[in-house]
């Protein structure tokens, strides 16, 4: 799924990230994939939000009104800036610790220190060595399924966008929310009902959902496969 | 506004230890975050050189029942492709 990313989505992925991160937030999510979409610039998917009056400041700032409603978490410190407070350099952990034993392991141990059958003894509910929890996984898995639909070979930032439209309407199964997923969701400073507040940013800055969807799947057909 | 507000807070909390509950207590999870990563590759490494779970458990300062409840049966491999 992940590799079927062109270069572009990469780009547009770092940049929803570094969005995050600018903001003061310790998680991914749906929303800052838009802004990563209109700080790229330079795709059929930012033109098409600035065709609609949405620039990449003025989201910035809707992301700031929604985070003063509760609507997503509020600017907090990123681990690094906490663990410096007890005198720790993240980085120089990280560094060593991937060279030591391989990012393949710390991967793992990840996945065992945060989500494994622990039975709760020691289980926690995120680890600062691999970066902030990505919470717009069913973005790409849409964006995914959706370059199926329309026969295109990798996914670039506008079926990226379109995930982000497809994430809001598909309704979550029940497994999305258990009580490992509440807790990540506590833990990064998010309400328990978030579902990504991609439509509370979109609309708030004034698209219209579903006339974007349409322009955005009349453009991704008419892109060369 | 926000990036400046973060920031502010950011070069508080950095310049000093914080006593502030919010901040201390945020960190003290993310220091135990960092544990349990360091703790599990460890763990796993001694086993693969073929450490016993009471030698592990020594040395972690706890008994090796609890070493074997935590990571007995859930070996994943350091850095090699399965």
């Amino acid at each position: 799924m992940i590799d079927r990313l062109t270069d572009h989505a990469r780009r547009v992925l770092d940049l929803t990230e570094a969005e995050a991160s600018r903001f003061g937030h310790r998680y991914v999510g749906p929303e800052h994939v838009v802004l990563g979409v209109l700080r790229d610039g330079a795709n059929g998917a930012a033109e098409l939000l600035r065709a609609r009056g949405m620039e990449l400041e003025a989201a910035r700032a809707e992301l700031g009104r929604l985070a003063e409603r509760g609507v997503v978490a509020r600017p907090a410190l990123s681990d690094a800036e906490l663990l410096g407070t007890l005198g720790i350099n993240l980085e120089a952990v990280r560094q060593r610790t991937q060279r030591t034993f391989g990012s393949q392991a710390v991967a793992q141990a990840t996945r065992e220190a945060t989500r494994a059958r622990r039975r709760g003894v020691g289980r926690v509910a995120w680890t600062p060595l691999c970066g902030p929890p990505f919470l717009a996984k069913r973005v790409v898995g849409l964006a995914h399924r959706q370059a199926g639909v329309v026969g295109s070979a990798g996914i670039g930032p506008e079926l990226l966008l379109l995930g982000v439209l497809d994430d809001i309407t598909e309704p979550w199964p029940r497994c999305m929310s258990n009580r490992w997923r509440r807790n990540l969701l506590a833990y990064v400073g998010l309400p328990a009902d978030y579902r990504g507040a991609a439509r509370a940013l979109l609309e708030a800055s004034g698209v219209d959902l579903a006339e974007l969807r349409g322009a955005l799947v009349a453009q991704v057909g008419e892109a060369p496969r | 506004m926000n990036e400046t507000v973060h920031g502010e807070v950011t070069a508080v909390a950095a310049a000093t230890g914080s006593k502030d509950p919010e901040v201390a207590l945020a960190a003290v999870a993310a220091l135990r975050g960092l544990v349990e990563v360091l703790e599990a590759l460890n763990v796993e490494n001694a086993r693969a050189e073929g450490w016993s779970w009471e030698a592990i458990a020594t040395r972690l300062g706890v008994t090796k029942q609890a070493v074997h409840k935590k990571y007995a049966g859930r070996r994943f491999r350091l850095g090699r492709s399965r």
